[in-house]
């Protein structure tokens, strides 16, 4: 065929257009905002309670295999570290069904735990009250030998999210303030119309109604393009997603509490808390003190979008809030 | 089979017939923008290989092309356009997933009519031209008749594919038949899922069966199908 003599032309055409596709992309890439929060100590500054506590166990940190969990962990190890527990790492073991055994059975002694989602693992029926749910997951967890320390305010659950300028021009900060303003998209997973946590919540709990639903995707990518080009004015995203800080979206309350409580909690192992006290409890207790959602979507954009190093991440929240 | 019978009773629900989410308005949606995007292909990678075949040059750019098509799957030209589309104001589902439809069906239409035109029995040609015919009649009378067979088939194969991945455009928020099998994937509904499949594989077969028809009258009696020479397409 004639095309043989030709065919090292075509390769050549064909590289060139894959070598533009490639420059395409990259250049897509090195446009995203690469300005990265210097906060100025590196080091974390030494808490005083000191390295007096040497002998007794070694207390195996875990976390689930994403990584605002493992966050969280290298938080509690850091600070543990610094007031002399032993500790060991074991971070992104996996989904709850292979950490929380792994709690249960000994193999991790501390993981932190987000209280709703937690609950209903265990049979249990999450609310919006952070605290009641919090109650509920300890009393489930005690015969197990688990210990639920204090839930910090920070939540990673569904949140009903707008623009900046739409909040200010109809003057929105909670979701019933949604109410009346019937012309609006609202975007997100496309199960959302069938789930109780989104639409059906939104328009039985809240009264809401919209001009439109558009399915997109589960908090991701296309959710947050369809917001910020305005296919959508109001979009279902994850609390605590990095992409609200980075993009200067405004999450609005839950006012009527639709969304079952997710705040971050320790869960630690009682023969840990047996060994070490009230000292343990204080020093995880005093992480979840200072742990908001805002500075935890604040963190997870210095990782996830930022690409920072989740230790320094760590560090520099500990050496900021404690 | 207790399955199926759900599959056969969501196609027997009323509600599955009417309204935006409805399978007639899912069907027109795949089927506009499925005939658009091949139109659209077929108008522009027409005219220069119908011309490139009679000069019988640039070979190496229908295999290109063909390459190209294959190379490059159609959600990543999605995902590449859809920031683009939403930056130039032309929203989200639409725009991308035509591209991406088109990109599909341009390179088998393109490829195989020049091919096509290009291995016209040169003697009929010559034979053309030695009658006084000039060089556009020459592709309007003799080369686009006899390539007809493959061309057409060409053009039956771009826009039974496109029918096929239309179904993408449900992932980037537009319409169609790939909505059931999105939005029912999302809620484990299964029955919806394979009732979704069943629509597009209906539509696909109605698409062949439709340009079949549109082949045999097209093509001049006495042409039999020169399916054997198609380049095969590019993989989805």
């Amino acid at each position: 065929m004639r095309t043989n003599r030709n065919g090292f032309l075509g390769a050549i055409l064909v590289v060139v257009f894959a070598l533009l596709l490639t420059a395409c992309g990259s250049g897509e890439e090195t446009g995203t905002d690469n300005t990265t929060a210097t906060t100025a100590g590196s080091e974390t500054t030494e808490t005083t309670a000191a390295n007096t506590v040497t002998d007794g166990p070694t207390i195996t940190i875990g976390s689930a295999n994403f990584s605002e969990n493992a966050l969280v962990a290298e938080i509690y190890a850091q600070v543990l570290e610094s007031a002399g527990y032993p500790v060991d790492r074991n971070l992104n073991v996996g989904n709850r069904e292979i950490y929380a055994a792994a709690l249960e059975d000994g193999g991790l002694d501390l993981v932190p735990e987000y209280v709703g989602s937690a609950l209903s693992y265990l049979g249990g029926t999450p609310t919006s009250d952070s605290a009641a749910t919090a109650k509920a997951l300890s009393d489930a967890w005690a015969d197990a030998g688990i210990t639920v320390l204090d839930p910090a305010p920070a939540q990673d659950k569904n949140g009903i999210v707008v623009r900046q300028d739409t909040a200010d021009e109809l003057g929105l900060s909670k979701v019933s303030d949604l109410e009346g303003h019937n012309d609006l998209t609202f975007g997100g997973p496309p199960e959302c119309p069938e789930r109780e946590f989104c639409m059906i919540g939104l328009q039985d709990v809240y009264g809401l109604s919209f001009a439109a639903f558009m399915p997109l995707d589960v908090g991701g990518a296309l959710t947050v393009a369809a917001l910020e080009g305005d296919e959508i004015q109001v979009a279902l995203l994850f609390t605590s997603d990095g992409v609200i800080s980075a993009k200067g979206f405004v999450l609005l309350e839950d006012d009527k509490g639709l969304q079952p409580a997710e705040n971050l909690t320790p869960v630690i192992r009682q023969e840990i808390v047996d060994a070490y006290g009230d000292s343990l409890v204080d020093t995880l207790n005093a992480v979840s003190a200072e742990l908001t959602t805002a500075e935890l979507s604040d963190m997870n954009r210095r990782i996830g979008i930022d690409g920072e190093d989740p230790e320094q991440v760590a560090a520099d929240w500990i050496a900021a809030n404690l | 089979m207790h399955f199926l019978g759900e599959v056969v009773s969501w196609f027997l629900s009323a509600d599955n017939w009417s309204g935006v989410n409805g399978i007639p308005n899912r069907v027109w949606e795949h089927v506009q923008i499925s005939v658009i995007a091949t139109v659209i292909a077929a108008a522009i990678a027409l005219p220069p290989a119908l011309w490139l075949g009679h000069k019988r040059r640039g070979g190496f750019l229908a295999v290109a092309v063909v390459n190209i098509g294959r190379a490059i799957p159609s959600f990543a030209i999605m995902a590449l356009f859809l920031p683009i589309s939403i930056r130039l104001g032309l929203g989200l589902g639409f725009w991308p997933t035509l591209l991406a439809l088109f990109a599909l069906a341009l390179p088998p239409i393109f490829t195989n009519t020049y091919t096509a035109v290009r291995d016209v029995d040169p003697s009929l040609v010559e034979a053309g031209r030695g009658m006084g015919l000039k060089e556009r009649e020459v592709l309007r009378d003799i080369e686009a008749p006899m390539a007809s067979p493959v061309i057409v088939a060409a053009l039956r194969v771009s826009a039974v594919q496109v029918v096929a991945t239309a179904p993408l455009a449900a992932l980037v928020a537009w319409g169609g038949l790939g909505r059931y099998i999105v939005d029912g994937f999302a809620v484990r509904d299964n029955v919806r899922v394979l009732a979704g499949g069943i629509l597009v594989a209906l539509l696909s077969i109605g698409t062949e069966l439709l340009l079949g028809a549109l082949e045999r009258r097209i093509v001049p009696h006495g042409l039999s199908r020169a399916a054997g020479e198609l380049v095969p397409p590019p993989h989805g």
